[in-house]
C-alpha cells in the first residue's frame, strides 16, 4: 500500500527496505555518519513545508529514519539537498542520484572522500527509495 | 577568462592549493576540485604526487555531457568547466565509472590495483571502450599519478 511522500510511514517503509537490503549491509560496512535529506518546498505541487529526513545509519543498518523539519535534517555529517520534485525523480529512477549530484541537482554537503568510498552504498539506498510505494502529494 | 582568486589552503603543512578558473564554477568542477583538495590535505602521499604533478587532464561525462579540464601545476590545481585545449589526457566515460576511477585501490609501486572488483570493472569498461582514454599510450605514468590523486581510497 501506497504512503505519502516524506511522511512517517514512509521514513518507517524506506528503513524496513534498506535493512531488508543484504548489498547494503555489505555496502555500508564501516559507515558510522548521519546522513540528512532537505526536501525543499514547492507549493505549486502541493508540498508547502520544507521536510527534513534524518537518516541514523551505521556499520550497514539503518537505525533510525525520523521525518522532521529541514534544520534538523541540516545538522547531520552529510546533507544532501534538492527541491521536492528533484526527490520525486530519485524515487521513480527518472534521476540517477550520482548523476544529479555531479550536475548539482541535488547538493551535497559533507567530506567528499567519505561520500565517494561509499559511492555503492549510496547507489543502492537511492534503489531502497525506489522500492518503497508513494503516494505523491502532486498526484492527487 | 576571469580568474577565480585561488582559495587559501586550510593545512598549513602544504603549499598544496586549488582553485577555479570560472566565476561559478560546475557542480562537477567543485566536485572533483573538493575531492583532490580533501585528499590532499588529509593524506601526505597523495600531497607529495600533486607537489610533482604538471599536467593537463580533461574528464568529460558521457552521460551528462559535462566536463572539466583539471590543469595541475606542480603544487596548484586550477580546474576549469569543460574541456580545454592542450590537455596531456582526456578521460571520457559515464558517471558510475568516474566514481569508480576515484574508488581504484593504490597497490604496490604506486599503481592502481586492477585486480579486485571496483579495479574489474574500471577494466572491463576501458576493453569495452565505455572508458575512453586519450593520450594514454604516451601518458601512463601521468595517468597513475592522476589516478593516485583522485583515489579516496
Amino acid at each position: 500500500m501506497a504512503v505519502k511522500a516524506f511522511s512517517n510511514e514512509w521514513a518507517k517503509e524506506f528503513k524496513d527496505e534498506v535493512n531488508r537490503s543484504s548489498v547494503y549491509k555489505t555496502a555500508a560496512k564501516g559507515w558510522k555518519w548521519t546522513v540528512g535529506l532537505v526536501v525543499e518546498a514547492e507549493p505549486d505541487k502541493h508540498f508547502p513545508e520544507a521536510k527534513g529526513i534524518v537518516m541514523d545509519l551505521f556499520d550497514g543498518e539503518a537505525r533510525d529514519v525520523t521525518v522532521g523539519p529541514a534544520s534538523e535534517a541540516q545538522k547531520c555529517d552529510f546533507v544532501i539537498t534538492a527541491p521536492y520534485s528533484r526527490w520525486k525523480e530519485v524515487a521513480t529512477k527518472q534521476l540517477d542520484a550520482t548523476r544529479g549530484m555531479l550536475q548539482g541537482k541535488l547538493k551535497l554537503k559533507g567530506d567528499l572522500p567519505t561520500i565517494v568510498r561509499y559511492t555503492k552504498a549510496s547507489q543502492e539506498m537511492t534503489e531502497c527509495t525506489t522500492r518503497v510505494p508513494v503516494e505523491w502529494p502532486d498526484e492527487k | 577568462m576571469a580568474r577565480r582568486k585561488v582559495k587559501p589552503k586550510l593545512d598549513v603543512d602544504s603549499r598544496a592549493e586549488v582553485g577555479y578558473a570560472d566565476d561559478e564554477p560546475s557542480a562537477f568542477a567543485s566536485m572533483l576540485g573538493g575531492l583532490i583538495e580533501a585528499n590532499i590535505r588529509t593524506r601526505p602521499e597523495k600531497a607529495r604526487d600533486f607537489e610533482s604533478l604538471v599536467a593537463r587532464v580533461g574528464i568529460f561525462v558521457t552521460d551528462i555531457h559535462e566536463g572539466v579540464t583539471l590543469d595541475f601545476k606542480g603544487g596548484n590545481l586550477v580546474v576549469h568547466n569543460g574541456l580545454k585545449p592542450r590537455r596531456t589526457l582526456t578521460i571520457r566515460t559515464d558517471a558510475e565509472t568516474v566514481m569508480s576511477l576515484s574508488n581504484l585501490k593504490i597497490g604496490p609501486f604506486g599503481l592502481p590495483v586492477y585486480y579486485d572488483e571496483v579495479g574489474r570493472g574500471v577494466a572491463t569498461k576501458l576493453l569495452r571502450g565505455k572508458l575512453k582514454i586519450d593520450g594514454l599510450l604516451t601518458n601512463v605514468m601521468t595517468l597513475n599519478t592522476v589516478t593516485r590523486i583522485f583515489s579516496v581510497q
